[in-house]
């Protein structure tokens, strides 16, 4: 479904964010990217939607090579939830679950905020789905807490029903009980609707629990692919602190400049 | 933060040896300048050198010793003062305001003097003109009496109905602002720019409109569409809409970009981030902006009519030129009144947006 052909990733400052990527995700897998910061897993995330584009290699998706041209209308297939939820605020929740579905509704239906019936449905049913309550619909989602306003990022995310959802640290601002349970609605949606899961996480331990697959980066290389049981203790310690880190032939760059999110360290 | 004594380890730390040798060195040369130098003094001069040489050219010191003249007049120090005369023939010639209007009844047309205006009634009007008889070389007086048509409250109603016009005018050139301002908005915030050649002229285009003030873009509009108030909401716009552009642009770009992040990574083409992204986060600040020009655009109204571009600019030109002072003061005081209401309201309306 996913397919990274030797993909490298320079920043105009000389920043190589991304080396010698090459990776295959197939249809249907949750496929957990750990790393710590800095590592790429936002650059690796941002080659899928086209925020971001490779300055060397290929990224295809679904047997699609991403170029200028065909980004626009790839990236219709693709959905993403965000660190920090990137809802609207001052918007109503309806509204920002129907955004998710903008690209297929026409100009002058979004201009006044006519959505069609079946969206308006479909929103209805992805809001129970996430586990918000028809209190919620009307409210600002400004005025939700971090836990619900993810949860309207996911509903808003399967809007267009993806083939692929990108996750890009889900989590990394919720606690844990929370994130467990924000985790488990990603699972669970993604089973129901059968999409392709990439998603960044710093904590090995609900990477173990969810992931059907881990995969690590670090300094811009892929450095552990495997099952969750390979995903030992010894390879989380080695990510982190030494051994993966190929500290030795890398220049020292400070990579948390090119991705100024706030990122909790696992822990 | 005070070191922590330890001999022990004073040789690891060479700073805590030379704290001991450190006391005042009383040969060091120690100097502190003063807050002024040479430089401060120049500029001191350039500039008492300027205000000197402008101040003359713009008659300061007369300015001075005819206002002081003034107030000796009002406190009665001085016999004479022409400013205090100056001021005085004005307050006289103005007040009292006069509301009332009066027209010669042989200058209406179809006058029916049994179906007369509300509130109105005719009245004889007798002017004595003294002129020279020829033959017996006295004066004398000519009694002509004319009969009138007088509304009691009628100019003040004349009054009011140009102060909605100017209402009018400033609403009109507001919503043509808002309207020229934000496809010009788009274009030139950075971001949403669909390339640098138009990003420029958008820019340049802003620029251009705000250079040119409603006065002088007010003559020229008077002579392509004549008086009234086309030209006058007109030039408003133009002018505001230099504003609104400038003030919308700069908060499109300056919006958080996550949300529009998101839309952008599902294809929702540029128009849609715009208007979903961040259309609901800037829409607090544009209101408060709008405002801001709907109550500049009132008051720079109620003036722009003097160039002949309606309003009630255009009535207070009229009654100046035919000296008509005690309607002049009519129409002051109500735009004084209306500006300060507007204010009042506009303040409550903008606390409560923010």
């Amino acid at each position: 479904m996913l397919k990274f052909d030797s993909v490298y990733k320079r920043f105009p400052d000389g920043t190589e964010a991304l080396r010698n990527i090459s990776l295959h995700v197939p249809k249907g897998q949750f496929c957990v990217l750990l790393g710590p910061s800095g590592a790429g897993k936002s650059t690796l995330l941002r080659m899928l939607n086209g925020l971001s584009s490779p300055t060397e290699g290929s990224v295809h998706l679904a047997g699609e090579q991403i170029t200028e041209r065909s980004v626009q209308r790839l990236r219709k297939r693709v959905a993403t939830v965000h660190q920090q939820f990137n809802l609207t605020p001052r918007m109503s929740v309806a509204l920002n679950v129907l955004s998710g579905a903008l690209p297929q509704v026409a100009h002058w239906r979004a201009a006044i905020g006519l959505f069609p019936p079946e969206l308006r449905q479909k929103a209805c049913r992805l809001l129970d789905e996430v586990g918000l309550t028809p209190e919620h619909v009307n409210r600002r989602v400004s005025e939700l807490s971090g836990g619900q306003q993810q949860r309207v990022g996911i509903a808003r995310a399967f809007m267009m029903d993806p083939a692929v959802l990108l996750a890009d640290e889900p989590v990394a601002s919720l606690d844990p009980r929370i994130s467990r349970g924000i985790l488990e609605l990603l699972h669970r949606q993604s089973r129901n609707h059968d999409t392709t899961v990439l998603c960044s996480l710093h904590q090995p331990e609900l990477a173990r629990e969810f992931g059907d697959r881990i995969i690590a980066v670090n300094q811009g290389r892929l450095v552990f692919d495997g099952t969750p049981e390979q995903l030992t203790d010894q390879v989380c310690e080695d990510l982190y602190h030494g051994a993966l880190a190929h500290k030795h032939d890398a220049p020292e760059v400070d990579e948390a400049a090119c991705e100024p999110e706030l990122e909790l360290a696992a822990a | 933060m005070k070191p922590r004594a330890n001999p022990n380890w004073n040789w690891l730390r060479p700073e805590m040896n030379m704290m001991k040798n450190l006391s005042v060195n009383r040969d060091a040369k120690w100097h502190l300048n003063q807050p002024y130098n040479a430089r401060h003094l120049m500029f001191a001069i350039a500039a008492l050198l300027i205000l000197a040489v402008t101040g003359s050219r713009m008659e300061v010191p007369r300015m001075m010793q005819e206002t002081a003249q003034g107030v000796g007049y009002v406190v009665g120090l001085n016999e004479e003062s022409s400013v205090a005369t100056g001021v005085m023939r004005i307050a006289e010639s103005i007040w009292p305001l006069r509301i009332s209007e009066e027209i010669e009844v042989s200058r209406i047309e179809n006058f029916d003097r049994n179906d007369l205006p509300w509130l109105s009634h005719v009245e004889v009007i007798e002017s004595r003109t003294p002129h020279l008889n020829t033959e017996t070389l006295q004066l004398e007086e000519t009694i002509e009496s004319k009969e009138v048509l007088v509304k009691p409250v009628g100019y003040l109603a004349h009054v009011l109905l140009k102060m909605l016009e100017t209402l009018e005018m400033a609403l009109w050139g507001t919503i043509l602002a808002v309207l020229l301002s934000i496809p010009l908005a788009c274009f030139a915030a950075a971001n949403y720019a669909p390339n640098r050649f138009i990003y420029n002229l958008a820019r340049s285009t802003i620029s251009l409109f705000r250079a040119i003030p409603e006065l002088v873009s007010a003559l020229f509009l008077v002579l392509a569409f004549g008086f009234g108030p086309i030209a006058g909401f007109l030039a408003l716009g133009i002018h505001s809409a230099g504003f609104l552009g400038k003030f919308y642009a700069e908060d499109i770009e300056n919006a958080d970009r996550g949300p529009q992040e998101a839309l952008q990574s599902i294809g929702a083409g540029q128009i849609k981030t715009l208007w979903y992204g961040v259309l609901p986060q800037v829409l607090p600040q544009y209101i408060a902006y709008t405002l801001y020009i709907l109550d500049r655009n009132i008051r720079m109204a109620t003036v722009i009519g003097i160039v002949g571009a309606g309003g009630i600019g255009l009535e207070l030109k009229g009654r100046f030129d035919m000296f008509n002072f005690d309607h002049v003061g009519t129409i002051l005081v109500i735009i004084f009144l209306t500006v300060i209401i507007l204010d009042q309201f506009s303040a409550r309306l903008r606390s409560r947006l923010m």
